[in-house]
């Protein structure tokens, strides 16, 4: 666990290289679902990285239930916060 | 909670009968040429087993040599259990058809567990259970456990294909009436709100296939197999009873190695056969096991997690010696 992903840059930073892209080409409003690399498998990694760094765990349910990046930037925020 | 102890319960030989055919991630067409490294790398997986035999024929092999290993006769076991959820036919039971086959004493306890990846802890459970209550000196029983999944399979499920993969595994287990020490520890539990992360449904041909949710089994697993694990370990009397090796279900390598850092473990004490093997379902532990059995020389922690969503772990004291062998058929 070391990176702050609860900094909008350092997310978007990380983000970013999980997910094999440029940081240009995504910000808080980009539709995840959207990404050319989002696969089962990439989603599976990115997630996992997510629990690494940050000890937040994401379930389908809550991708399910959102859109883009800013919202998965928002339930890391939560629920690093204590309210997972 | 379900914590339970169980003494004089003694594991006496273990065989895994792994199909011989094998597929290699590195070629799986239905991923893109550029991921497949990253597949194999991440998930842990390079090789899978797919078996053209039912279960029941893998099982059968593996009590022929289990008796072998172990000198016992058929008319020595008092139990049979079978843990599968890939049975060719849903009646009768695999173990009342291999009873049959090998003609088992009449006497002869035997029945299915419909359970997949934590089955080899409930197997071994319920086996450490029934033996104790059994009226004769040294009791004997036969845990089958494994599935042939691969025919359930959806060819072009990217989720699923990588991972799965055919075995299985026979151990032989002995209860002494006269032994009072404790040898096995359980904590089993149940998240049965997880139900929909692994399952199989009728697809539009009218064929059961095996759906898999990897972000949730994923979630599932780190949320609540340490904690079942920390809350086994704290029952540990003495010092002696912590393990020094940890055999996990061979689910895949995110998943296994997330689990490792949340308890912080020494990866040198976890052993891991994802790569030659994939994930066996029931099998992967006792596969797992037999790793390191000539280097673990008392306690070891076995934990089985996945399909239910079943958690399942267990403390075990090894005896000097396990005679135990991995065939290929």
């Amino acid at each position: 666990m070391s990176l702050p992903l609860t900094e909008i840059e350092i997310f978007l930073d990380f983000t970013a290289s999980e997910l094999s892209i440029s940081q240009n080409s995504i910000s808080l409003e980009t539709r995840f679902r959207d990404i050319p690399t989002w696969s089962s498998l990439n989603a599976l990694i990115y997630i996992s990285r997510i629990n690494e760094e940050t000890n937040v765990l994401i379930t389908s349910g809550d991708l399910s239930e959102i859109d883009n990046l800013g919202e998965i930037y928002q339930l890391i925020k939560e629920r690093k916060h204590g309210h997972n | 909670m379900a914590i339970t102890k169980h003494r004089g319960i003694k594991i006496q030989g273990i065989v895994n009968v792994i199909p011989e055919l094998s597929e290699d991630n590195l070629k799986l067409t239905i991923i893109d040429e550029n991921e497949r490294q990253k597949l194999v790398n991440h998930t842990g997986i390079r090789y899978r087993r797919i078996s053209k035999l039912p279960v029941k024929n893998l099982f059968s092999r593996g009590i022929k040599e289990a008796m072998e290993i172990t000198g016992w006769t058929i008319d020595d076991i008092d139990i049979l259990i079978c843990v599968t959820q890939t049975t060719e036919l849903s009646i009768p039971s695999v173990a009342c058809q291999l009873h049959g086959d090998f003609n088992f004493n009449q006497q002869t306890i035997c029945y299915d567990i419909n359970s997949g990846c934590s089955g080899y802890v409930y197997g071994l459970h319920t086996i450490a259970s029934l033996l104790s209550t059994i009226n004769s000196k040294n009791p004997r029983a036969l845990l089958c456990c494994g599935d042939v999944s691969t025919h359930l399979l959806s060819s072009d499920d990217t989720s699923t294909q990588p991972i799965f993969s055919d075995a299985i595994s026979v151990t032989a287990i002995e209860f002494n009436q006269n032994d009072d020490t404790i040898t096995a520890r359980f904590n089993l539990e149940t998240i049965g709100k997880g139900q929909s992360a692994i399952y199989t449904e009728i697809n539009a041909q009218n064929k059961k296939i095996m759906k898999l949710n990897g972000i949730d089994v994923f979630a599932y697993s780190v949320k609540y197999v340490p904690q079942n694990i920390k809350a086994l370990i704290e029952t540990a009397q003495t010092p002696d009873e912590l393990p020094e090796n940890y055999i996990f279900h061979q689910a895949n390598k995110l998943i296994n190695d997330a689990i490792v850092r949340k308890l912080n473990l020494n990866i040198d004490r976890v052993p891991q056969t994802l790569s030659l093997y994939g994930n066996t379902a029931s099998a992967s532990i006792p596969i797992t096991l037999c790793t390191c059995l000539n280097e673990i020389k008392n306690w070891v922690l076995l934990s089985g997690f996945g399909v239910g969503f079943s958690v399942a772990s267990a403390l075990i004291k090894l005896p000097d010696f396990v005679p135990h062998k991995t065939i290929e058929i």
